[in-house]
Formats: C-alpha cells, structure tokens, sequence
C-alpha cells in the first residue's frame, strides 16, 4: 500500500471491505435490573437509581427502561458498590454476573440489512443467550453469558467469514 | 514537489456562478500559499436544481415508470451531474487566469468494482492527476464516481457511482492516494457544529474532533462528513478539515485522538437528532420461549428488508424501532405471524403456538387466523402477543467518546430530559453516544436542553 508515502505515484488500494471485519471481546461484565416499580412513580424512581449510581461515581451503559424496572451493564468489580448504593434507597436489585460484551465491528453499520439477525442466528447456535445489545457507527455489542464466550466469537467468526483465528 | 491538498466542493457551493468564484479563490489562496490543489466537486445544486443527480435521475425514470433503469445506465446518468460541475468549474477557474483542467474520475484514475450504484473504491491510478500538477495546472475531479477495470460490455470499463457520501469518499480517496498534507471539506457551514444551528442558536463550531467522533455523528444524524471518508482518512492518516465556502472561520480539524490537544477537544462534543422512528413492542409472557419468538421475529424483520434497531429485552416483553418508513410492512409482517415453540430446544412437534395480535383494528390477519388456530387448542397452547407501538419518535443523541469511562453522563441526560417533561420512550448508547427515543414533537426542545445541560455553547477555555 502506498499510503503515507508522500509522493508515491503507483497503485493504491485502501478502502475496507464492506460488513463486518472484526470481533473485540471485553469480560467481567454484569448486568443490573434494578426495579422501580410501575407508573406513577416509575420515571422519578428511575431518575434516584442513576442519580445514586453517578454520585458514586459509577459509569453504567446498555441502559434500557423497562415498564417497572430500569437495566444497565456495569463493570463486573463494581457489583458489590451498585448493590450497596441502590439497596441503601429501597431498590430491589437483580444481578447476573460473569457476562461478556462481544462487539462486531463494521464499516458503515447503518448500510447493512440484517446484521442483527445474522448475530442473533449465531448467538443462538453458540448457546449464548442476549441480554443487552447497542449499537455505533462501526458495531454492534452484544451482552452475553461469559460461559459461552468462546462459542459465541467461533459462531460470529464463521456467521462473518471472518479467518483470523485472532478476530 | 509542493505538498498537496485536496479541496471538495459540495452542492452548495457550486451552485451559482457567485458561489463557484469563491471557491475558486480559496483554490487560488492555497496555489499562491506554495501548495497544489486538487480540487474535488460535487454536481451543482441539490434536488430540483437542472443539473443536480435527482433532477438527472429523473429523466432516466420517467421514460418508462414500471420499470426501472438498468443500474449501468442509471449510473451513467448519475455521473453526469458532477462532469458538468467538473467543467464549469475548471472554466471558473481558467477565466480567473488559473490554469485548469477537469477530470472524471476514471481520467483521474479511480477504479472501482462493479456495484453500480454504491461502488467501493479498489485503487486510484492518480498519473493525469500528478501530470496535471507537474504542468502547473489545477487538477478539477469528479466526486462520487469511478470505473470498473474491465467489463464484458467495454474493455474501458464502465462508469460507477460511489453511493451516500460519494464525494466527500473521493477526496479522501484522492488524499491519500496523492499523500495529500491535507483534505479539505467546504460547505455552507463553519465547521462540524455541537448542534444543528436551525434548532440550537447558540451552537458553536467545533475546533477540533477525532475521525470516531465525527463517524458517530453523522450515524446519529448530524449532516457532517459521510463515515466512509472519515473512515479513510483515519486508515491512513490524512487530516481531514470541514471549513465554509463563505466564511473565514477556520473550521474544524477531524484527525486522530493523539493528534489533539486537550484545550482543543471536548469529550461531550454535541446533541444530534434523527429520524422518525417507530418503537414497537410485543409482549412475550414466556421468558423460557421469549429467545426463540424473538429470533422469529428478527427473521421476519430481515426478510422484509426491514432494518430494526433500539433493540431490547426486559423479562416478559421485547421492543425495538424501526424507521416510520418501514412502519407499516412491520406492522403488516407482524399481524398474525405464528411462532411454532418447543417446550424443550428444537422439540417436535411444538408445544406452543404465538400468534401476533398487532393493534386494535390492524389486526387483520390475526383475526383470520386466530378461529383457525381455535382448533388445535385442545392439543396445544395457543398464546396470544399482543403488540403496542409508539409511532411519532426522534432519536436524541449526546456524542460523548469513551462516556462508559465517565460516571453521570446518562444520569444528566435522564434528569434533564425527564425533568423538563420530556418522556423517554427508550435509551441506547454505544461507546460513542447514548441515544434517547423522544415524542418527535420534543425533538427541538430537548436537543436545545441537552445542549445547554453539557454547556456545549460555550468556548472550551481551559
């Protein structure tokens, strides 16, 4: 490739392949339902869990409103200070640990039809079951059980042709 | 040989004689600063305008509107627009005694593959272009279009578009194959903004942002830079530059994380919006059979070309959204379908029939269907899901880089929505963005709030 080389005049080739082109794995994920109960009451119940998880200084993501519960994914350490904070305001917390965020990366994710069908297929073969799921520009990230981690990443590398047994 | 930087014109800024002067002396502005040129346009004006590519489109279609174009044809067509605006603006040029010469982008070297339409650039043999500045002209190119190597029909190949954000594409494409000092985007606006100007007053022009960023925003809908140049840029580090036909602002700088300095970048860098959206959910009691309806109705969904996202899963129910376009085919797909489930993975004969009940009178199908259904529920369970769906959303986004290291930035976005009244239908974020699905009618409000919640209309000072 002759990218970079200034003044360079021959054949340059450069961009990516279309679809998905990678797998990155990040483990010691949890997965929080924190309930709040229904309506009335409900959005400013929701409003108390983020508030008290931000005040302790704790990032959560995958955050999804459900009608009497709030869920978000957080970091698998910080578990025990989540369960602390949110008991200590009368939440009941449900907790599912030892899970796994498997991202698919993408070139222009919002071109492609039917990446998330193809996933599901292929978490579904892998055994792993979907818990949370979000999306950006170049990927999809998937929240699944880490016991199937290994399963899942062959599933998705042969669902994605993706060779690399590194991907 | 002087560095070069390439310089992409888009709709607006070539759509009049006036406009094109100007872009024309900041062409001649950066000859005389010692560099070269090569200069990238798009084709002049936008829709209804008589040479702009859905005007051209048109004449294609309207010869026999029950079937359309070959793609070959049509792309043809398509590239017409930007080899009219190739030449005008070289002849501006010319007669503002600037040496010129315009050039398709097959003259220019930009070999594609063979998907007409939405085309991916394979190589660029850049030998005219580099002719052409040795000589001491301007090079002027095509944007959003090549040509196929070789085809069956022409051993010259055949001319390609390159799809949504074609030309921003080929001056990316042109930068690093030139190994350009930089790539220059002139709009009709200063820079990449923290918010759309028409629904933020005080939105302010960005210094500086990294090539993710800019990505994420134009996936949430801020009309920046297409991510398929920025994605370019960033494999190959070429600094990419947004900056205003009409304006001396110095615009914005798109480069990579480490190129930037502190004072220049802000991790919440701006309120987008987008789309109408629908955001439909279907109540699936049966958490040990919920897996299984869902995968169903993802097939369904994809079968019918219809691209789901905001997906979701709470214990009894699960929820996602589609664009409102494609509304009503998920509607109709989704009234009466019948989901066959095993008590155990795979069990034959199914234990359980789903049958999809979607909305008091569009119901339709699952009102034929059901007395059918009657019958057999003495051999099997029979489960009725209904489905609700929330039609007149937006999608509100706060772009915020690695935001997941950062505690409070949903609970802000949550407490400032909410407590302006604001329902939020739903929430998504990525490691980019986190995103909030709002009553389309709230959009200006809440974009407006959130801008002003994250400060975003002032100057980073520290």
């Amino acid at each position: 490739m002759a990218a970079g080389q200034r003044g360079a005049r021959g054949q340059v080739s450069f961009e990516r392949e279309r679809g998905v082109y990678d797998l990155q794995v990040s483990g010691d994920v949890a997965h929080v339902v924190a309930v709040v109960g229904g309506e009335p009451g409900r959005t400013a119940g929701i409003q108390r869990v983020v508030r008290t998880l931000a005040d302790e200084g704790i990032p959560i993501f995958l955050i999804k409103l459900h009608r009497t519960a709030v869920s978000f994914a957080v970091d698998g350490g910080r578990v025990p200070e989540v369960e602390r904070c949110l008991q200590a305001i009368g939440v009941d917390v449900r907790v599912r640990r030892d899970l796994a965020l498997v991202s698919v990366v993408a070139s222009s994710m919002r071109d492609l039809t039917g990446v998330m069908v193809s996933i599901a297929e292929a978490l579904h073969r892998a055994g792993a079951r979907l818990f949370g799921v979000g999306d950006s520009h170049n990927s999809v990230q998937c929240l699944i059980d880490g016991a199937h981690v290994e399963a899942a990443r062959q599933e998705l590398r042969r669902t994605f042709h993706l060779e690399s047994p590194h991907a | 040989m002087p560095e070069v930087v390439v310089q992409k014109f888009g709709g607006t800024s070539v759509d009049c004689d006036e406009h094109r002067r100007r872009a024309a002396r900041r062409v001649i502005a950066t000859r005389e600063s010692g560099r070269a040129p090569v200069v990238v346009v798009s084709a002049i004006g936008r829709m209804g305008a008589p040479y702009a590519t859905d005007t051209l489109v048109q004449e294609l279609r309207r010869i026999d509107p029950t079937s359309p174009p070959h793609p070959r044809e049509m792309d043809m067509m398509m590239a017409c627009g930007e080899i009219i605006s190739t030449a005008v603006m070289a002849t501006t040029l010319q007669s503002m005694g600037c040496p010129a010469i315009a050039l398709s982008g097959g003259q220019a070297g930009i070999i594609t593959d063979g998907e007409f339409g939405n085309a991916r650039i394979l190589e660029i043999h850049p030998h005219s272009v580099w002719k052409a500045i040795e000589r001491g002209q301007i090079p002027v190119v095509c944007g959003f279009q090549g040509v196929t190597t070789v085809t069956e029909e022409s051993e010259h190949g055949a001319i390609t578009t390159l799809g949504r954000g074609g030309s921003d594409t080929t001056a990316s494409a042109l930068g690093v194959a030139l190994s350009a000092q930089a790539v220059e985007i002139y709009t009709d606006v200063d820079g990449v903004m923290t918010a759309d100007p028409s629904m933020v007053p005080n939105a302010r022009t960005l210094a500086a942002c990294t090539y993710e960023e800019v990505a994420e925003m134009a996936h949430q809908g801020a009309k920046v830079v297409h991510p398929r140049a920025a994605e370019i840029a960033m494999d190959h580090g070429i600094p990419l530059w947004v900056k205003s036909t009409f304006t001396d602002h110095p615009g914005t700088l798109i480069t990579a994380e480490e190129n930037l300095r502190a004072e220049e970048h802000q991790r919440i860098m701006g309120v987008t919006h987008t789309g109408k959206i629908a955001f439909i959910r279907l109540e699936v009691e049966n958490e040990e059979d919920k897996p299984a309806v869902e995968r169903a109705v993802y097939q369904l969904m994809a079968r019918g070309g219809v691209n789901i996202f905001l997906v979701s899963f709470s214990p009894n129910a699960m929820s996602f959204a589609v664009t409102r376009e494609m509304y009503p085919i998920a509607r109709d797909l989704l009234d009466g379908m019948v989901v066959p489930v095993g008590a155990a993975p795979d069990a034959r004969p199914a234990s359980r029939f789903y049958i999809f009940k979607f909305l008091e009178g569009l119901d339709l199908a699952y009102r034929n269907q059901r007395p059918l259904l009657r019958a057999l529920e003495s051999f099997i369970e029979v489960v009725d899901v209904p489905g609700t769906a929330f039609e007149n959303g937006t999608m509100v986004s706060v772009i915020a880089g690695r935001h997941r290291q950062v505690p409070g930035v949903s609970a802000a976005i949550y407490e400032t929505l909410t407590g302006a009244g604001i329902p939020i239908i739903q929430m998504a974020d990525s490691d980019m963005s986190i995103s909030c699905l709002v009553p389309e009618n709230d959009a200006a409000r809440a974009v407006r709030l959130l801008h002003d919640r994250f400060d975003l209309g002032r100057e980073k000072t520290e």
